[in-house]
C-alpha cells in the first residue's frame, strides 16, 4: 500500500515536469510576441509545425539529430521572418485583427503541410530510454524537455534584462513613441522580437519532434496551452510564463494522475476559466495588485 | 431620410428597418433585396429538392455567423464560442426528440434547446462580464469553452453516457434526432425536405429584419455606442456590462436557434460541430463579409460555404483561408462595407486614416 | 517669497454641521493611492449649486485623478462622496450620470465615426422619446452653433466644433453638476472665448454647477466664482481668483515645477 502511493507520488512528480515542459515551451515564443507587440499569433502551433517538420525531414536527409534540430530551429526563424515584413507587422497594436488574420495564415499553413507532406510524417525515435518504476514508465527525454524549458527562460530573463538588446525591447515594450523618439529604431525591435518569438516556435517543434505523433495538425496540440499559459501569466511575460506552466501544470498533472489524460485536459483548462475569471490581469497582475495593498498599508 | 416622420405605413415600417446602423437603406437596397428573397424562394424549383437541401445548410450556417456578426460588429466583442451554443442547443434538441418522439417533443424540442443555449450564454456571459474580463481576454475565454465541449464530448462514447434513450455518442455523434415540426402529440406539422429549406430561408429573413429594427432602436445605439469607447458611454448613463451581457445572451439564442436548424437537417450531430476549425468559421463569415453588415455576413458565409462544396478537395481550406488573409490585409472592414462605398459613394467621407482604427 | 506663510496653507475647515443642503457636492477625506503614490491627498472640497469652481495646480496634482473619483471611474481608497445630499462613493458610474452628474473628458472623446447628429442621439435617447429626437438634437445643436455640421461624421469637425459638440452632449442629460477636464487645451483664442460665452450662457439658463480643471490662467480668471488650488493631491489653497493670484507660494509651486 505504502509502495503504490510512493509510485503514484512519483508518477505525478514526472507528469508534472512534462505538462510544465510542454507549456512553457509552448508558450515562451507566444507571450513574448503578445507582449511585446499587442499581436496574438493564433498560427503560432504551426509555427511548432514548421520546426518539427524541418527538424524530422532532416533528420531523415540524414542530418544528426542535433544539427536536424539546429536546421528546425533556423527554418522556422527565417520562415517567421519573411511572415512579419510580409503581413503581420500589419497588425501591431490590432489585438482582434491580428487574431483573425493569423488564424487564416494558420488554416493555409496546415492544409499546405496536408498537400505537400501527405497525412503523417515517420517519425524520428525518441532518443533516451524510459524510466520504469511499478506500474509506471516515463520517456526520460521527456522529462528532460523540463530541464530545457527552465534553461529557456533563463537565457530568455538574461537577454532581456542583462543585454543592451533587452533594455531597448523593453522599452520599446512599455512605450513604442518614447523608445523611438530616444533613438530605438522599433521596426527592427519588432522584427528581432519577432524572430525570437518564431526561434523559440521552431525550438518547440524540434524539441518535441522525436516525441509527438507528426501530423499537420499537430499544432494545436501546442496552441491551447500555449494561449490559456499565456492569459493565465498575464502582462509580465518573464515571470508570468513560469508561475503560469507551473501552475496550469501541476493542475494538469493532478488531475491526470487522479483521472487520466481527459480529466487532466478538461481540468486544465476550466482552472484557466476560472484563473481569467478571478484575476483579469494573469497572475502577474494579481501579484502588482498584492505588492501595491502591502505598500499601502505601510 | 431617417428619422423623418412618415405617415403610411410602409414608411413606418421602413422607419424601423432603416438607419445609420445597417447598411442598405435606400429604395434600390430593397428591390435587391427582394429580388433575392425571390432567387432563394425559387431555387428549389428551379433547381430542385436536393439542391435546395444543399442551400439549407449554408443558410443554417448564415444564421450562426450572423450570431457572431450581432455580438462582435455591433459591441464588439469578438467570441470563437458561438458554435458551443450551436452544439449545445442541437445536443439538447437530440436529447428532448429522441426521448419524446412525437410533435410535443419537436415543439418542446425547439423550446428547451433554445432555451438551453441561451441560458448557457447567459452564465458565461454574467460570469465574464460581471467579473470584469474585456476584449481578447473575452476572446480566449469563449474560445475555451468550446474547446472544453469539445474535449468533454469528444469522450462521451460509452453506453454510460446516455440521458434517457438519448446516447450522446462521443466522436460518433447523436444519431435519430428528430425532424423539424411544430404540433401537439400526434397533430402537427414537420419541415423536411423543400420545407425544411423554406422553414430555414423564412427564419435566416425573420432574423435578419428582426435585427435590423433592434440594431437601430435604442439599444442598438447603445450597443454600438458600448463599441465605440465604453468609458464615454458609462459617461452618459448606460451600464455598459448589462449591455454586453444582454447583447452576448441574444446571440446565444440566435446561435442555438441555428443549431436547432442544423441538427434537424441532417438528423444528426458530432462534437467536430465544436473544433477549433469549426469554432473559426463564422469568425471567417464575418470578417471576410463584413462585422458590422448583417447582410454582408450572411451572404460571405453562404458563398464561401458553396465555394467550399464547389471545390471538395484539399485547396479549399487553402482558398478560404488565404481569401480571409486578403481581406483582413487590404479590407479591415470586410467585402460589404466596401460594396456599399463603391455604390454610394457619397455618403459616407473617406474612412478615417488607418491610425485611427488601432484601437479597434 | 522664502519663508511660507502658514494661514494661507491652511485646508479651509469643512463645517462640521454636515448640513450639505445647499452643496451639491462635497467629499469627506478623499485619498486615492495607485501603489506608492497618493493621487488625492484626505481632499475636503465642496461645491455650492449652481457654482462654477476651477480647479488649478501643476501637472500631476491630481486633478483629472480627483475628478475620476467624483464621476466613479477610479475606487477611493478612503472617504467618501456626497452629491445632492447623498452618499454616491459605492455607486457606479451612471447611476452616478442617473442622478445628474455629468462629465467632459480631457482628449475630445466623441464617437468619431457617427455623425454629429447620432452622437448626440447617444445621450438624448436617455431622456426623450423617438418622436422628440430630431427637434431636441436641432435645438441642442442650434444651442451650441453646430447646426450646420449635423450630418457631418464626427472626426471632421475641427477641434473647436468637438469640443462644443462634447459639452453638447453632456448637457443634453440635463445635469445639476457638470466636470469639465481642461475644455479649452488646444483651442485658439477665439474658440476660447466662445467656450467661456457658452458656459457662461449655460449659466444663465439652467441651474447647474461646473467643476473646470484649467490651466488657462486667463480663462479661469473670466469664469471662475472661486478656485481650488491642488498640490501634490491636496488641496493647497482655495480663494478667489485674486486672491489666489496673489499669493506668492502658489505662484512658487508652479514655478518650482520646472525644476
Amino acid at each position: 500500500m505504502f509502495e503504490f502511493d510512493l509510485y503514484r507520488v512519483l508518477s505525478f512528480a514526472f507528469q508534472f515536469l512534462d505538462s510544465f515542459a510542454v507549456i512553457v515551451l509552448a508558450t515562451v515564443g507566444l507571450a513574448i510576441i503578445f507582449g511585446m507587440m499587442g499581436v496574438i499569433n493564433l498560427a503560432h502551433g504551426e509555427f511548432i509545425l514548421v520546426g518539427a517538420y524541418a527538424t524530422t525531414l532532416a533528420f531523415h536527409a540524414g542530418a544528426p539529430l542535433v544539427l536536424a534540430m539546429v536546421i528546425g530551429v533556423a527554418i522556422t526563424t527565417v520562415y517567421g521572418v519573411i511572415l512579419e515584413r510580409t503581413i503581420i507587422h500589419r497588425f501591431y497594436g490590432r489585438l482582434l485583427d491580428s487574431m483573425v488574420v493569423t488564424f487564416g495564415i494558420s488554416i493555409v499553413m496546415i492544409q499546405l503541410t496536408r498537400i505537400a507532406f501527405g497525412n503523417s510524417l515517420p517519425q524520428i525515435s525518441t532518443p533516451f530510454s524510459s524510466i520504469g518504476f511499478g506500474p509506471y514508465s516515463y520517456s526520460t527525454y521527456r522529462v528532460a524537455l523540463a530541464g530545457v524549458a527552465l534553461l529557456t527562460l533563463v537565457s530568455l530573463y538574461w537577454l532581456f534584462t542583462r543585454t543592451d538588446f533587452g533594455v531597448r525591447a523593453r522599452a520599446t515594450m512599455q512605450d513604442a513613441d518614447t523608445a523611438r523618439s530616444m533613438g530605438v529604431d522599433t521596426d527592427r525591435m519588432y522584427t528581432s522580437t519577432f524572430a525570437i518569438g518564431s526561434a523559440l516556435a521552431g525550438l518547440t517543434g524540434a524539441l518535441y519532434a522525436p516525441a509527438r505523433s507528426m501530423n499537420p495538425e499537430m499544432g494545436s496540440g501546442f496552441l491551447v496551452e500555449a494561449f490559456v499559459a499565456v492569459v493565465v501569466g498575464g502582462p509580465s511575460v518573464l515571470l508570468g510564463t513560469p508561475l503560469a506552466g507551473g501552475l496550469l501544470g501541476a493542475v494538469n498533472a493532478g488531475f491526470t494522475t487522479l483521472g487520466g489524460t481527459f480529466i487532466g485536459q478538461v481540468a486544465m483548462l476550466v482552472a484557466a476559466i476560472l484563473a481569467i475569471r478571478l484575476m483579469p490581469n494573469g497572475i502577474t497582475g494579481l501579484i502588482e495588485t498584492i505588492r501595491q495593498k502591502r505598500r499601502e498599508r505601510a | 431620410m431617417s428619422g423623418r416622420p412618415t405617415t403610411s405605413v410602409v414608411g413606418r415600417v421602413r422607419g424601423r428597418l432603416e438607419g445609420p446602423n445597417t447598411m442598405g437603406n435606400t429604395n434600390g437596397f430593397w428591390i435587391a433585396f427582394a429580388f433575392a428573397v425571390l432567387v432563394f424562394a425559387a431555387y428549389p424549383v428551379l433547381f430542385g429538392a436536393s439542391a435546395a437541401n444543399r442551400i439549407a445548410m449554408f443558410l443554417v450556417f448564415a444564421l450562426l455567423g450572423v450570431s457572431l456578426c450581432f455580438i462582435w460588429g455591433y459591441c464588439g466583442i469578438l467570441s470563437f464560442g458561438q458554435v458551443a451554443f450551436f452544439g449545445v442547443a442541437g445536443y439538447t434538441f437530440g436529447i428532448v426528440t429522441i426521448n419524446v418522439t412525437n410533435y410535443t417533443g419537436m415543439t418542446l424540442g425547439i423550446v428547451t434547446a433554445i432555451g438551453v443555449s441561451t441560458l448557457f450564454a447567459a452564465v458565461l456571459a454574467y460570469f465574464m462580464f460581471y467579473g470584469g474580463v474585456r476584449d481578447v481576454y473575452v476572446t480566449i475565454m469563449t474560445l475555451v469553452v468550446a474547446i472544453v465541449l469539445h474535449t468533454f464530448m469528444q469522450q462521451t462514447a460509452g453506453s454510460e453516457w446516455a440521458i434517457g434513450d438519448a446516447r450522446l455518442g462521443g466522436f460518433n455523434g447523436m444519431v435519430g434526432i428528430g425532424n423539424l415540426g411544430i404540433g401537439v402529440g400526434d397533430v402537427g406539422i414537420t419541415f423536411d425536405g423543400v420545407a425544411f429549406y423554406y422553414a430555414a430561408l423564412a427564419t435566416v429573413v425573420a432574423v435578419y429584419l428582426g435585427l435590423r429594427v433592434l440594431v437601430n432602436s435604442r439599444f442598438g445605439y447603445a450597443m454600438i455606442a458600448t463599441r465605440e469607447d465604453e468609458d464615454r458611454t458609462e459617461m452618459f448613463g448606460y451600464d455598459t456590462t448589462f449591455i454586453k451581457f444582454v447583447t452576448f445572451t441574444i446571440g446565444g439564442a440566435i446561435a442555438g436557434l441555428s443549431g436547432v436548424l442544423f441538427v434537424t437537417w441532417g438528423n444528426y450531430i458530432d462534437p467536430s460541430q465544436f473544433a477549433i476549425t469549426a469554432a473559426a468559421m463564422p469568425v471567417i463569415w464575418a470578417s471576410i463579409g463584413g462585422r458590422e453588415s448583417i447582410i454582408g455576413t450572411i451572404a460571405a458565409a453562404i458563398a464561401i460555404q458553396t465555394l467550399e462544396f464547389q471545390f471538395h478537395d484539399q485547396w479549399a481550406l487553402v482558398i478560404v483561408g488565404s481569401t480571409l488573409v486578403l481581406v483582413i490585409v487590404l479590407l479591415p472592414n470586410g467585402i460589404a462595407p466596401a460594396v456599399r462605398d463603391v455604390l454610394v459613394e457619397h455618403r459616407r467621407p473617406a474612412s478615417p486614416a488607418p491610425s485611427e482604427e488601432v484601437g479597434d | 517669497m522664502s519663508v511660507s506663510d502658514p494661514t494661507i496653507r491652511t485646508t479651509p475647515a469643512v463645517e462640521e454641521t454636515g448640513e450639505t443642503s445647499s452643496r451639491i457636492l462635497q467629499t469627506r477625506g478623499l485619498r486615492k493611492q495607485f501603489g506608492g503614490l497618493v493621487a488625492t491627498d484626505d481632499v475636503d472640497f465642496a461645491v455650492e449649486e449652481g457654482e462654477l469652481r476651477c480647479l488649478i495646480g501643476p501637472n500631476g496634482a491630481g486633478k483629472s485623478t480627483f475628478l475620476k473619483l467624483v464621476t466613479g471611474r477610479h475606487e477611493p481608497t478612503a472617504g467618501s462622496i456626497y452629491y445632492d445630499g447623498m452618499d454616491v462613493t459605492d455607486l457606479p458610474t451612471h447611476e452616478r450620470v442617473d442622478r445628474g452628474i455629468s462629465m467632459k473628458f480631457q482628449v475630445p472623446s466623441l464617437y468619431p465615426e457617427l455623425s454629429v447628429r447620432d452622437n448626440v442621439r447617444i445621450p438624448l435617447q436617455r431622456v426623450a422619446t423617438p418622436g422628440e429626437f430630431e427637434a431636441r438634437t436641432r435645438e441642442t445643436l442650434e444651442r451650441f452653433n453646430l447646426l450646420e455640421e449635423i450630418d457631418t461624421v464626427a472626426a471632421n469637425l475641427s477641434h473647436g466644433q468637438q469640443q462644443r459638440l462634447e459639452i453638447g452632449m453632456a448637457m443634453t442629460l440635463e445635469p445639476k453638476l457638470m466636470l469639465l477636464d481642461e475644455p479649452v487645451a488646444g483651442l485658439s483664442i477665439e474658440e476660447t472665448a466662445e467656450i467661456a460665452d457658452l458656459l457662461e450662457a449655460l449659466r444663465a439658463e439652467e441651474e447647474v454647477a461646473f467643476v473646470v480643471i484649467e490651466h488657462d490662467i486667463d480663462f479661469v480668471e473670466r469664469i471662475a466664482d472661486r478656485v481650488t488650488v491642488l498640490h501634490q493631491g491636496a488641496i493647497f489653497t482655495e480663494g478667489t481668483i485674486e486672491e489666489v493670484k496673489a499669493d506668492p507660494a502658489v505662484r512658487r509651486i508652479y514655478l518650482g515645477e520646472g525644476a
